[in-house]
């Protein structure tokens, strides 16, 4: 059974549907990732597991106990610990004290207090900081703080709300790995939201996509980059191409369809759901840039092979992208950085059909 | 919807229910009532409406408050442009001086004013010493001198409001004017005056709106003919002539609906323009500008003058204060403290009183003011815009119409005139806004994560407010209740209504002695004793609110 279990969440804001009728389990010591453009409803989300909203239908269950549905769990009782966006570090108690806070209520022996807190502030890099206040930290410190007190009681769950959104580039990749092994290491079950689609790659054990109140698919980073479920999600999730089109013959017991794509040629790619694909039905192929091979002259052979010219040479240090011209459709195609050829000059590309996938 | 929550909006109800409804109803009622019998009728009303004397009076005090206003926004304006634009040292001094009569209680400007600049006061005196003039020249009784005292007074108000409006325009919007190629005056007319309207207009009701209220300054400059003066003169001196009693609260109804009215609609008009105008995020910085040097003359030049005006004040007091017998006298020249042995070794009840009510009345805004603060902008119960809307109009209801009301609602029935604590309790009523709308706005800036991270750690509501909420809204809860203070213990257009022997506060003894002709050093002394006291409490809050605790608080990560 699921550690979390939400079932057909609502959460209204007046007539605005901020989640929409959602379901979602997380595992025991899993870390599940909301992710999704700003303003669908990953917070929203968060905030009714934490009991900081109350949803207007649905069910949440925590360790198997109801949360919501059959009465209402306030969040001091969840058992949770959660790192907000802004940190909301308390100014006015000194990092020790901010820590402490949670097991004070629980009313601990202060010497249980003592040992707990320096365990969280030294699991954090914190150590010898306790008698500081916020205001002479800095922001990653701050951050670090929110963790450790997130963390200190040893909650059931641990939310985190687009943590590390407030700090700079190079802090933010290294968080994201010191987060994914301590939480790793606690065995915690959490649930983290994030915006941003290589940092649910790095830190997740799974992700669940949202676009505008709806969970779109879930899965774990691999299958969600290699299998998305539709157009929006393969846009969402890395770069990828778009090539528009018409599946014209749908091939039996196969994975393959044919497809009339609209500038001329036709091509072969994969539907993961064959239910879905029919002729006539128009669909988008994606196909990402790392997946196209170029050659300089067209192999034996082949399907999907493309004559273009490249339009635009872009070079990004560890490799080059190519924007190549076919029959006046753009597609992105990324090779290694040594490849010699230049803007106006003509190449083969290769959609390997294993990795053209036909979404609607 | 919590049950605690539930309970202390029915207390806080119960409390605005009884001691502002009903009181507040019960006037308006005994305005209807037909003197002399039991029944009721808009008799009162005809008779005030068709006697000239009191349309007299009511057209005058719409023409004082139109000539008011237009005082305090020429004055202001300018004042407001260079406090908000201009780059200039010693701003932040002159800033103080000049918004001091805020806290200072008006009828200490007019005894000052007096002083100074009456038939025989200092200029005058001056003058013809040095034979510029034979006779005195009347500078302050009469019209103008009423004009400029209370424009005095309620200058702050429109400055604070314009520059608060200067400040916080978005600096594109005028750039975008000065690349459509309006520069300097023109732009400033076309679109920074516009878009500070809504600004300006939240200040000059507060302005327009005081002569409505205002009831003893008139009466010191030796002009009844006013709505407020004569309300006072017909209740407090003619209780027994019936007729002269209704049209004394006919008028205080009048006023009233007349504010609150004004309030209401300039709310509604400032709230629609907002929205529409100054939606856009705004720089804290506006536009600074270094000013050139005729400006940056004219500029120090213009604020010397106000400050000089302003500072008038506390020196002709304190002039005043250690002094006897200056009459006929450009400077006194006995000095004693004579008038400070009178009131604390013969009078020592008015200080205490004033320091007793306006305590008791700290305690009850405190007690009333958190709670409510809390309700409106941290829950959901039914009914908490209403109480804020409740609350908030007490801000236009001029402070005779609480005096009155809870004399004639407090008498009988609920008989708690006669006991001290009616005191204290109006002053808390007539102040109510005051300390909500401070607690309000700290917690307003008050992220609600901080309170969220408490309940998620295990906290309850209750010991989250206790723990997180005070401790961080303490700072503005402390400069709401030392404004509270002050305010309240200046107050007497409310309490000279209710105060009964042996009860009588500061303010109280200063129009008592100035009333019964006494020599006027005691009345002077006492004004100058308040002033240091709120001085006091004053340097207390800049302390406080800037100082030690600031760092705690501070974006910039201060030190202890
Ligand atoms: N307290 C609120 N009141 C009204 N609307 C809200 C509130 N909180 C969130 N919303 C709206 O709900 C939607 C989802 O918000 P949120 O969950 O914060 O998105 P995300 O965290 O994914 O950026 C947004 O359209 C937002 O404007
Ligand atoms: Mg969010």
């Amino acid at each position: 059974m699921a550690f979390i279990k939400i079932e057909n969440l609502l959460k209204k804001f007046g007539n605005m549907v901020a989640v929409n009728h959602i379901y979602l389990e997380v595992q025991k010591g899993e870390m599940l990732t909301l992710l999704g453009p700003s303003g669908c409803g990953k917070t929203t989300t968060l905030r009714c597991i934490a009991g900081l909203e109350k949803p207007d239908d649905g069910d949440i269950l925590i360790d198997g106990q109801p949360m919501f549905s059959q009465g209402f769990v306030p969040p001091s009782q969840r058992e949770i610990g959660m790192v907000f966006q802004n940190y909301a570090v308390w100014p006015h108690l000194r990092v020790f004290d901010n820590v402490a806070y949670g097991l004070k209520i629980q009313k601990f022996p202060r010497h249980v207090i003592k040992e707990k807190v320096m365990e969280a502030l030294e699991s954090v890099g914190l150590t010898g900081l306790g008698r500081r206040y916020p205001g002479q930290l800095s922001g990653g410190q701050q951050q670090r703080v929110a963790l450790a007190r997130a963390l200190v009681r040893n909650p059931k769950v641990l939310l985190l709300d687009e943590p590390l959104s407030n700090l700079d580039a190079k802090l933010r990749e290294r968080m994201r790995f010191e987060i994914k092994s301590l939480v790793r290491r606690m065995n915690m079950t959490s649930v983290y939201v994030t915006h941003d689609q290589a940092e649910a790659m790095v830190i997740s054990d799974r992700i669940a996509v949202m676009e505008a109140g709806n969970i779109v698919q879930v899965g774990v980073p691999e299958e969600i980059y290699k299998k998305p479920a539709n157009r929006f999600v393969a846009d969402f999730i890395g770069t990828t191409n778009f090539i528009p089109g018409e599946i014209v013959e749908v091939p039996k017991g196969k994975e393959l369809v044919y497809i009339q794509t609209e500038f001329g040629q036709k091509m072969l790619c994969r539907v993961f759901d064959s239910a879905a694909a029919f002729p006539n039905q128009k669909v988008y192929v994606s196909i990402r840039p790392e997946d196209v091979e170029v050659f300089a002259k067209p192999p034996d052979g082949r399907d999907n092979l493309f004559k273009g010219i490249i339009q635009h040479r872009a070079y990004l240090g560890n490799f080059l992208n190519f924007f190549v011209n076919v029959d006046s459709t753009m597609i992105r195609v990324q090779v290694a950085y040594d490849v010699r050829q230049e803007e106006g000059e003509e190449l083969f590309l290769f959609l390997d059909p294993e990795k053209c996938i036909a979404l609607t | 919807m919590s049950r605690g929550n539930l309970i202390i909006s029915a207390i806080l109800w119960f409390v605005v229910a009884l001691f502002v409804i009903y009181p507040l109803s019960f006037l308006v009622i005994e305005s209807f009532k037909i003197a002399g019998t039991d029944y009721y009728g808009i008799q009162n009303y005809i008779d005030f409406f068709k006697d000239p004397y009191y349309l007299k009076t009511f057209v005058n005090t719409l023409f004082l408050a139109v000539l008011v206003l237009i005082t305090t926004t020429l004055l202001g304006l300018p004042l407001a442009y260079i406090l908000a634009r201009y780059r200039l040292r010693g701003k932040v001094l002159f800033t103080a001086l000049i918004l001091l009569p805020i806290v200072l209680p008006a009828y200490a400007g007019a005894f000052a004013l007096i002083v100074f600049f009456g038939k025989m006061g200092t200029m005058n005196l001056l003058l013809m010493d040095w034979g510029l003039i034979s006779k005195p020249i009347n500078f302050v009784f009469g019209l103008h001198g009423l004009v400029f005292i209370q424009s005095l007074h309620l200058l702050p108000f429109i400055v604070l409001s314009l520059s608060a409006g200067f400040t916080n325009i978005d600096p594109s919007l005028e750039e975008a004017a000065e690349v459509e190629g309006a520069g300097g005056f023109k732009r400033f007319l076309t679109v920074t005056l516009p878009l500070t309207s809504p600004n300006y207009l939240a200040g000059a009701v507060i302005v327009f709106l005081w002569p409505f209220t205002d009831w003893l300054t008139p009466l010191i400059f030796g002009q009844v003919d006013f709505l407020p003066s004569i309300s006072y003169i017909n209740i407090a001196y003619h209780f027994t002539d019936m007729h002269r009693k209704y049209m004394g609260i006919v008028s205080v109804v009048v006023s009233s609906v007349i504010c609150v009215g004004i309030f209401l609609a300039s709310k509604t008009w400032v709230e629609r323009k907002k929205y529409t105008a100054l939606s856009k995020g705004t720089t804290l910085e506006g536009r600074i500008i270094d000013p050139g040097l005729l400006t940056r003359v004219s500029s120090y030049a213009y604020m010397f003058f106000i400050a000089v005006l302003v500072l008038l004040i506390p020196i002709v007091l304190g002039l005043s204060a250690f002094s006897r017998r200056w009459v006929l006298q450009p400077f006194p020249s006995y000095w004693t403290l004579d008038n400070f042995r009178l009131i604390f070794l013969e009078t020592p009840a008015l200080l205490k009183n004033s320091f007793l009510f306006s305590g008791v009345a700290l305690l009850f805004g405190v007690a009333f003011g958190l709670p409510a603060a809390y309700l409106i902008t941290r829950t959901k119960v039914p009914g908490k815009d209403t109480l804020d809307f409740v609350i908030t109009l007490m801000l236009a209801f001029p402070g005779i119409a609480v005096g009155v009301s809870y004399l004639l609602a407090f008498w009988e029935g609920i008989p708690l005139a006669t006991h001290w604590i009616i005191m204290p309790l109006s002053l808390f009523i007539r102040r109510l806004p005051y300390f909500l709308r401070m607690a309000h706005a700290s917690y307003l800036q008050l992220d609600v994560s901080l309170e969220e991270a408490s309940e998620v750690s295990g906290a309850s509501k209750f010991r989250t407010f206790f723990n997180i909420s005070l401790p961080l809204l303490l700072k503005g809860v402390f400069v709401g209740l030392v404004m509270f203070f002050i305010m309240a213990f200046q107050e007497i257009s409310t309490a000279i209504f209710l105060y009964r022997g042996g009860w009588e506060t500061l303010p109280i003894g200063i129009y008592l002695n100035w009333h019964r002709g006494m020599e006027f050093g005691i009345a002077g002394a006492m004004a100058f004793l308040m002033i240091v006291i709120i001085f006091i409490l004053l340097l207390i809050v800049a302390r406080i609110g800037g100082g030690i605790l600031g760092a705690a608080w501070g974006s910039s990560g201060g030190r202890y």
